[in-house]
């Protein structure tokens, strides 16, 4: 018996060296980045529409990294705190964060110094296009069925139409100035600091006569038929939403939509870049996450860093030309 | 109201081996998390919610009530024993929680708060259960104007709450007023009474670093000066246990407070943008109104207590109920919940009543059955959370201390914010020192800055027209009512102060 014992703890003690030199092999492999964990910032709450995104996506880099990324939300002044926690943060590849429309209003309004400029841009992860939601009775009784009908009951009424658009500075606020300058309309946005739901619940109780939010944040009311939607500000229809026509289709070109993208401080070396580049475009096409935003009604709309740094480049002068018709700046 | 469905969702919540142990451990964690001050009771459901990823939709729900309702309670253990209301919704019960400790009542106070919560989350979830379509109309028609006037009526509150001195109290609640004025105005995005690069101030002073330095801190800081003149002395921790429940003479004294705390709550839970921090000041308010012995509010009695701790647990009924039938969260737990239904592919709102109202039983019965195992994990700590108490002064302070500067930090690692609770601290010990009460301040900054957003808000679509308000139906229910708190309430401390007088006249011997 005893011999036994003695065998079976020389087994284990044998297995226990074996799968131990096997780890240290793994450990020298992986000697190039990353060899531990990546912490992610947040600018956004934890449960809103950016955390959600951002918390699918890193579980999808984090399997093609082999590494855990943790999510840290660092919240407050509009996601000025989040987007400087990015920028200043260590170039080593351990700090990477999500970064936000919200970015393109903060040099215009005078409130941070931080633009794109202030990151090397990864990749763009989601966009949620505007839209022009109206409530629905309201709309009955003026006799406005499409998005013509809309446009020639502002004309007419200038100044009296009245639509939510979340927070001031937001991006569904702006979206409102963007529909004014592209159409010639004159419309009142009132801001809602609570953000996109409560402009939604306004809405659906008639005390605004619609909402410029996205389609995912007015879907409730949109299936129970308080709120209609007129259009959405995309080049094509929202995959949730077959029957909403976009704007384009009804011959106004207007888009306008809320962006965000992975982002990591200036200075990053090179080849720790492309790594991360490889995650994302690795992550963008994993079935989990795909599946994870259809069921969120979030579009995924990749670009790679070159493009969606191009992108940012373009979208922060028409940002600031849309906050000049909202009386932001 | 299908009552046969109703009846199966609850016989299969409440036989899930996997449901039940899910609540259990939220119910566990909240209370824990709760009773630190700094963790709320939506953080835990915030951190929570990736893990109930891989679960089914029900034990996840689960799971995240159990948390929710925990915290609730969780909040007024420390509040009770240390001054320092661990979460928002705990603040009012300082009031009287605090100094039934300095009694040495302070298993008592713990197992009133215990009790008056659990039936008022039983209230409120029953409500839920019965009026929920009823009421989520009801929330449907409460727009800018209305919330304002639901703003102002929380603020008439504030005379009741001020003690001894009215003068005092409205000092302390326009100073509140002037502090919510600081950071980016809601309605513009322009900066206030800050330079331009400081972020911190941004979002105005932090509400729950604000809250630990006035409380939490500046009770620190009264401690040790108390153990530098020689005059603290560790509470007795003498008292006796007997039961974990309240016996059946206190349970007579405060069930007029709990129902009228757990129906307040419920109400003012189901109007989004209006949670328990607001309802406990509302309750207590009320109650102390209703009492023949006004008084005693702010002594240490056991109907203080059961008012706030009542109102709060009512909340999660209340806020529950414009989540499931329109989508729209009614505080911050209730948005995370409503990120947790969307990623199990289910859209809460006015359908969910229709295609999922099995679902809608079954979190019915959830939230029931979070009440239960908070009572649960609730009697099983009453004896051990009483003992914190008799621990040395000399080592309880600066633990106090360090936690609630961790806390500080925790909720947006914020340096600034560790400097923003120091301040308050200090400023909180002198607001005590001259005799200024605390409540009209904290109160303001809940209520301040949904009386802004919502007047400007209400201005700005009726273009500048504010009698306008005169047409709304429910705004002027709430004036008057605000009006006859502020009437009510003035013409009570009057006579308060003469009976005072009365007493000190007959040398006390009224007592």
């Amino acid at each position: 018996m005893k011999i036994t014992k003695k065998r079976i703890l020389a087994t284990v003690a044998a297995t226990l060296v074996l799968a131990m030199s096997l780890t240290a092999c793994g450990g020298g492999k992986s000697s190039e980045y990353p060899t531990k964990g990546i912490n992610v910032i947040c600018p956004w709450g934890a449960g809103g529409g950016t955390d959600t995104c951002l918390r699918a996506f890193t579980n999808a880099m984090g399997k093609d990294l082999g590494q855990t990324l943790t999510v840290d939300n660092i919240t407050g002044g509009g996601g000025i705190t989040g987007h400087q926690a990015i920028a200043d943060a260590e170039a080593d590849g351990y700090t990477i964060g999500m970064i936000t429309f919200e970015l393109a209003t903060y040099q215009p309004l005078g409130t941070s110094d931080l633009t794109w400029e202030s990151y090397e841009p990864l990749c763009r992860v989601n966009t949620d296009a505007a839209t022009v939601t109206v409530a629905t009775k309201w709309a009955n009784d003026n006799g406005i069925t499409d998005l013509k009908g809309f446009i020639d009951y502002c004309t007419a009424h200038p100044g009296e139409v009245q639509m939510g658009g979340s927070s001031a500075a937001s991006v569904w606020h702006i979206a409102g100035g963007y529909l004014m300058n592209a159409t010639g309309i004159d419309i009142q946005m009132v801001t809602y600091q609570e953000g996109a739901a409560a402009a939604v619940k306004d809405a659906a109780g008639g005390f605004i006569q619609g909402v410029t939010v996205s389609l995912a944040e007015a879907r409730s009311f949109i299936e129970s038929g308080d709120l209609t939607c007129l259009g959405v500000m995309s080049d094509e229809r929202n995959s949730a939403f077959p029957d909403v026509p976009t704007c384009a289709e009804q011959g106004y070109d207007v888009q306008y939509f809320t962006q965000r993208g992975m982002a990591i401080p200036k200075g990053t070396p090179a080849e720790v870049k492309a790594r991360l580049e490889t995650a994302c475009e690795n992550a963008i096409k994993d079935a989990e996450f795909v599946e994870f935003m259809n069921n969120n009604g979030q579009a995924i709309s990749y670009l790679n860093a070159a493009d969606y740094t191009q992108f940012l480049k373009d979208s922060a002068t028409d940002v600031a030309e849309a906050m000049k018709a909202v009386n932001l700046v | 109201m299908d009552f046969g469905m109703l009846i199966t969702s609850y016989a299969e919540v409440f036989t899930s081996l996997q449901i039940l142990l899910m609540t259990f451990i939220g119910a566990l964690g909240g209370i824990l998390l709760g009773a630190i001050p700094g963790m709320t009771a939506t953080m835990g459901v915030a951190l929570l919610v990736p893990f109930s990823f891989g679960m089914d939709l029900i034990p996840a729900i689960g799971l995240l009530l159990g948390i929710y309702c925990g915290g609730m309670y969780g909040g007024s253990i420390s509040a009770i024993l240390i001054h320092a209301p661990g979460t928002p919704s705990a603040a009012a019960t300082v009031l009287d929680g605090y100094p039934m400790t300095k009694r040495g009542e302070a298993g008592r106070a713990l197992s009133v708060a215990m009790f008056s919560s659990f039936c008022g989350g039983v209230i409120g979830a029953l409500i839920m259960t019965f009026l929920s379509p009823l009421i989520a109309d009801m929330a449907m028609n409460f727009g800018p104007g209305e919330m304002f006037m639901l703003a102002f009526f929380g603020l008439s509150v504030i005379i009741s709450i001020s003690g001894k001195s009215i003068t005092k109290g409205l000092m302390s609640a326009f100073l509140g007023m002037f502090m919510c004025c600081v950071g980016l105005d809601p309605t513009n995005g322009i900066p206030r009474f800050m330079t331009v690069k400081q972020t911190g101030l941004l979002d105005g002073f932090q509400f729950i670093p604000a809250l630990i330095g006035m409380f939490a801190v500046a009770e620190v800081i009264a401690g040790v000066e108390r153990i530098l003149n020689g005059k603290e002395h560790t509470a007795s921790s003498n008292e006796k246990i007997t039961s974990v429940l309240p016996d059946w003479k206190t349970i007579k004294m405060i069930w007029p407070n709990i129902l009228s705390g757990s129906i307040i709550g419920t109400f003012i839970g189901a109007i989004p943008g209006a949670g328990g921090d607001i309802a406990v000041f509302v309750s207590y308010g009320a109650s102390k109104s209703a009492s023949k012995h006004p008084e005693r509010y702010g002594t240490g009695i056991p109907q203080g207590v059961a008012a706030t701790e009542s109102a709060n647990n009512g909340c999660s009924g209340g806020a529950m109920i414009p989540l499931l039938s329109l989508g729209v969260p009614g505080d911050a737990v209730t948005a995370v919940l409503l990120g947790a239904f969307i990623m199990k592919g289910i859209q809460p709102g006015p359908m969910m009543y229709v295609s999922e109202l099995h679902t809608v039983y079954k979190v019915f019965a959830a939230l029931m059955l979070s009440n239960l195992c908070m009572l649960i994990v609730g009697c099983l700590g009453v004896r051990f959370f009483a003992k914190i108490v008799s621990v040395e002064k000399t080592m309880l302070y600066p633990i106090i201390l360090v936690i609630s500067l961790l806390g500080a930090f925790s909720i947006n690692k914020s340096v600034f914010d560790i400097g923003v609770c120091v301040a308050f601290g200090v400023f909180g010990w002198l607001m005590n020192k001259y005799e200024f009460p605390l409540s009209p301040i904290l109160l303001t900054l809940i209520l301040g800055p949904m009386c802004e957003k919502n007047f400007v808000r209400f201005m700005n679509i009726h273009h500048g027209k504010i009698f306008d308000i005169f047409q709304s139906p429910i705004a002027m229910v709430f004036l008057v009512v605000a009006i006859g708190t502020i009437v009510f309430s003035i013409f009570n401390q009057r006579k308060i102060n003469k009976r005072e007088a009365e007493a000190r006249a007959n040398g006390g011997s009224q007592e």
